[in-house]
């Protein structure tokens, strides 16, 4: 037997007998979870004591008080009730399925993996059948020289190592680069050489 | 305590067999009535009483629907209410939750007592008419217990566990600290406690 019985089943003091420490705790505890409990919050935990004298006093409430199911909390209860019924008599229907369609569903995956091995195979068998393809080479005439200028390029024959300390002089390189560009597309869209290039579009 | 529905009528029972009728056919939606007009009973009179906890006694209650609406098809009407089958699953339900949690001897062992003395529901077809002499029981039971007690007891439990007046006041009434008032309304219930398992074993 725990602790808590035995204090259960020990014997009630008079009304005026002192209280010892241990039982002002003991009813001091009480008294919150009956406050909580009168509020409808009573705690989930307590001690196996507190428990027992906790639903006699809700006994005693619910024969000769108030303790009674509010009916939003009633209504909410069947409705969930219902709502799980008909959910469980909704699904069930779909639980039963025709031997035909049972049949036919454990059968398709294999049809399925069956005619990709054979669509698999007739492609392997074709492209063996067929041989190997003679390449025709076509020599493409080199391109004419152009001027460099005239060329898309990277810039850092133009702009050269960047020393530390004109790191920061960012604007100045694209400037510089900006001017370089433009000298060339100007010459190809500009000179009697470019036109005669073809040189309708920007660099290449 | 008040009283969440009234004795049935005449076209109440019709409207009520035709209800049941109409589950039976596979409209469960149809018990829907009847299920709201007897949760508060079933709770509060039959439930509620014999597991002295509201979170247990509504899981108690949840499961008391559940299973009634599943074997509604089971039910046979003979001309009397639904109520009294309801309460056949609460009570059985009950004694699975007193069962499974081995605890709360005392009560279990009151309710054993009272099971076997109950009224036979077929001499109560009427629910109310059930509900009432239900609670009628139950409180002649608390009263007995009430009555073993001694005065400051008694006046602690009536104050603060039936008229629920806050502990400030129940100790002003009593002329008492708060913290004497729950040492007295802790002793208080213990006192009960034994009663009311003595009254039952």
């Amino acid at each position: 037997m725990s602790h808590d019985d035995d204090f259960l089943d020990a014997s009630v003091p008079e009304p005026l007998d002192e209280a010892s420490p241990s039982e002002r705790t003991h009813a001091r505890t009480f008294a919150d979870l009956v406050d909580k409990s009168l509020v409808g919050r009573a705690p989930a935990a307590m001690s196996a004591e507190d428990r027992a004298l906790l639903e006699v006093a809700t006994v005693i409430r619910a024969t000769r008080g108030k303790a009674e199911l509010a009916p939003a909390r009633a209504r909410s209860i069947v409705e969930d009730v219902l709502r799980g019924a008909v959910g469980a008599a909704a699904a069930a229907p779909a639980q039963v399925r025709s031997i035909a369609t049972a049949r036919s569903r454990r059968v398709a995956p294999w049809a399925v993996a069956g005619a990709s091995t054979l669509v698999a195979a007739a492609a392997v068998l074709a492209l063996w059948l067929r041989g190997p393809s003679t390449v025709e080479v076509v020599e493409v005439e080199a391109e004419a020289d152009i001027p460099t200028s005239w060329t898309s390029r990277p810039a850092d024959p133009l702009i050269g190592p960047i020393a530390r300390a004109q790191a920061g002089d960012a604007s100045a390189r694209i400037d510089y680069m900006f001017a370089d560009r433009l000298d060339g597309y100007r010459e190809r869209r500009l000179t009697v050489a470019g036109r005669a290039a073809g040189g309708q579009g920007g660099t290449r | 305590m008040s009283v969440a529905f009234q004795p049935a009528t005449m076209a109440e029972l019709v409207e009520e067999q035709r209800l049941v009728e109409e589950a039976q056919a596979g409209n469960l939606d149809a018990m829907r009535p009847l299920l709201e007009r007897y949760a508060q009973p079933l709770y509060g009179t039959v439930i509620l009483p014999r597991l002295g906890d509201p979170t247990s006694a509504e899981d108690v209650l949840r499961d008391t629907l559940a299973t009634a609406v599943e074997k509604i098809k089971k039910f046979s009407w003979q001309g009397k209410t639904i109520y009294p089958w309801l309460r056949q699953i609460a009570i059985n339900k009950v004694f699975d939750v007193h069962r499974q949690s081995k605890r709360s001897r005392r009560l279990a062992d009151a309710m054993a007592h009272e099971a076997a003395t109950e009224s036979d529901p077929d001499s109560l077809a009427d629910a109310q008419l059930m509900a009432d002499e239900e609670r009628r029981v139950h409180r002649e039971r608390i009263d007995d217990a009430m009555a073993q007690l001694q005065d400051r007891y008694r006046t602690a439990i009536e104050l603060r566990l039936v008229q629920e007046l806050s502990r400030e006041d129940c100790a002003a009434q009593l002329g008492v600290t708060i913290g004497t008032f729950d040492v007295l309304l802790f002793r208080a219930v213990r006192a009960f406690r034994k009663h009311f398992g003595g009254a039952a074993s």
